[in-house]
């Protein structure tokens, strides 16, 4: 399977993903190592006079925002924090997913039942509106906003893993080693998860990116878990749109790099893995 | 007995849709009940004295237990009564009729049009596969994914409206407010039905029975349509499931262009923390998305017969 080429459509996904995770891992070390220390990590700094201030002027590179903090700086902590909760919310989310789904095959008749159904009608939940409700009753943090994300996004997953279990479950060598006895569990892990992953695994790339743009549309509302967001950034580069048109369109374009990075990925690996379709 | 046969299907639809709405509200009420944070809180930030606090949570309902609150939530909807705002003491039914011919009618073009050109694209894609249109098209289409709403929005402005001075910044009233925050809209929406078809075009395009079509020597014109008849059910599923995103999406298109609909309403309410507001215009529009989603669930069974089982 390994020796298939690459598609040119996942190298570049790889060089643009390798690129900002280049990034993280250099702000990562800047502020928790060299201008901070491990708990006290450095963040940008407000300095009013270079509010506003263009690109390549003050000494700044790409300029300064609203309140004179580093446009380089504060894009560079909203990466790390989007990187952060997107994989969390991913990991979380596709765990529950595969193991509901998982159940939904597998479980004894009347909770496969259960599973199944609350599969079906959480798929059909508004995911975003109820984000959206559950941020601004209950308080803007991120602990919140990890809960609302896996909350409504878990039913994609089950529904994938649903169909794929059923799919694995049927096939000769999975009946052979039932046949001899193997453990549920050991049969789970063993068997089950490596052979319904890769499907998984381009859901997952393609949920990254997903999640990114729910928080950053969360953030825009006003509704973020952090002030580093992009999308609360965004939302005050809007006010400041005819002044300082740089600040908003950096904004847009590092963050549509970082989407199409995912997108290209995603597609690239469901095509590597399953050439005969798209 | 055909006839009796597709009564009780209609119904047995029926109730699972109205058990599927019920069970989305009553997860609303109990997930807000759940989660971390507490509304009055959030509502009078982080100063309020304790008596104010239970004041608050007076007028709002929620010192009473559980069951009578969630009895309380139920009987209000079924009377279409959202509770009153806190600042102003308002009908949050009143303000959200006000406000709603803007938002209907941008997400009622915008999913038209999106459906139009992107279906239109799609079937052209897959016709041309792997010829330069349709290498083009998925670049297009990939850059427009790429570009949330919130981060397209300004970029137009800055294009249309302030460098080129083409068209109105902001506000809303003639037909010209309305094209920047329509064309904003369409672009994702269109991309992902784009997709959509000539995935699905291309899986039925080698079937048996377009074979059979073409041995018969029908029109590439006549293939072409039957097959998009095949593909409509998918492509409206899909459609009706990226609905949520698309009235999410024009409520934030509101908040950048200004204009008075309901997405504007949510937002001032998260702004001033106005809980009822924010429930009232969350609520109502997972419900209109839900019979929206099972009425084109029904459409689907109509076109597509295969479907019912």
């Amino acid at each position: 399977m390994f020796k298939r080429k690459l598609t040119s459509e996942m190298k570049w996904g790889f060089g643009i993903l390798g690129l900002y995770g280049l990034w993280a891992i250099a702000w990562f070390i800047y502020s928790y190592l060299i201008k901070g220390f491990i708990f006290k990590p450095y963040v940008p700094e407000l300095n009013m006079k270079v509010e506003l201030a263009l690109p390549f002027t003050k000494g700044l590179v790409l300029g300064a925002d609203l309140l004179g903090r580093s446009l380089l700086e504060v894009l560079s902590a909203g990466l790390t924090y989007s990187l952060t909760l997107s994989f969390i919310v991913t990991i979380v989310t596709a765990s529950i997913g595969i193991f509901m789904g998982y159940m939904a095959v597998r479980a004894p008749s009347w909770f496969k039942m259960l599973f199944d159904l609350s599969i079906n009608l959480v798929f059909i939940f508004p995911s975003i509106l109820i984000a959206i409700m559950i941020m601004a009753v209950t308080g803007q943090s991120m602990k919140g906003l990890i809960f609302a994300m896996v909350i409504t996004g878990w039913s994609g997953y089950a529904k994938i893993a649903r169909g794929e279990s059923k799919r694995v479950l049927a096939l000769t060598y999975v009946e052979g080693a039932r046949a001899i006895g193997i453990g549920e569990i050991r049969l789970f892990f063993t068997l089950i998860i490596p052979a319904i992953l890769p499907v998984l695994i381009v859901n997952m790339v393609l949920g990254i990116s997903g999640v990114i743009i729910s928080e950053a549309a969360l953030g825009f509302l006003g509704l973020g878990g952090s002030p580093y967001s992009w999308g609360t950034m965004l939302s005050a580069a809007k006010t400041v749109l005819l002044e300082a048109p740089h600040i908003a369109m950096i904004l847009s374009l590092t963050m549509a790099g970082l989407i199409i990075g995912l997108n290209l990925l995603g597609d690239g690996l469901r095509d590597y893995l399953d050439p005969n379709k798209g | 007995m055909m006839l009796a046969v597709k009564v009780s299907r209609l119904l047995q639809k029926a109730i699972y849709a109205f058990v599927t709405i019920f069970v989305a509200l009553t997860t609303i009420f109990f997930v807000i009940r759940l989660s971390p944070g507490d509304p009055v809180e959030t509502v009078l930030g982080g100063k309020a004295t304790q008596e104010e606090m239970t004041k608050l949570k007076a007028q709002l309902g929620l010192d009473l237990p559980m069951h009578s609150q969630y009895k309380n939530y139920l009987t209000g909807l079924v009377h279409g009564d959202l509770g009153k705002t806190i600042f102003g003491n308002k009908d949050v039914k009143d303000q959200m009729k006000q406000r709603m011919a803007p938002t209907v009618i941008l997400a009622a073009t915008s999913v038209s049009f999106a459906a139009v050109i992107g279906i239109f694209l799609g079937i052209m894609a897959g016709y041309k596969k792997n010829k330069n249109f349709d290498k083009f098209s998925r670049l297009i289409s990939l850059f427009a994914l790429s570009f949330p709403i919130f981060s397209l929005a300004p970029l137009m402005v800055l294009i249309f409206s302030v460098k080129l001075n083409w068209l109105p910044v902001s506000e809303w009233g003639t037909l010209k407010h309305m094209v920047l925050p329509i064309i904003t809209l369409v672009i994702p929406l269109s991309a992902i039905v784009m997709r959509v078809t000539r995935n699905k075009y291309l899986e039925e395009a080698h079937s048996q029975w377009v074979m059979v079509t073409r041995s018969k020597g029908l029109s590439d014109v006549a293939i072409l349509l039957r097959i998009l008849k095949v593909c409509l059910p998918t492509i409206l599923n899909v459609v009706s499931i990226q609905l949520s995103v698309v009235i999410a999406g024009t409520m934030i298109t509101e908040t950048i262009f200004d204009i008075p609909g309901m997405g504007s309403l949510l937002f001032d309410g998260i702004q001033n923390r106005d809980y009822p507001i924010v429930q009232g215009v969350i609520v109502y529009s997972t419900v209109t998305y839900m019979i929206i989603y099972f009425l084109v669930d029904f459409l689907n069974e109509k076109l597509d017969p295969r479907t019912q089982s």
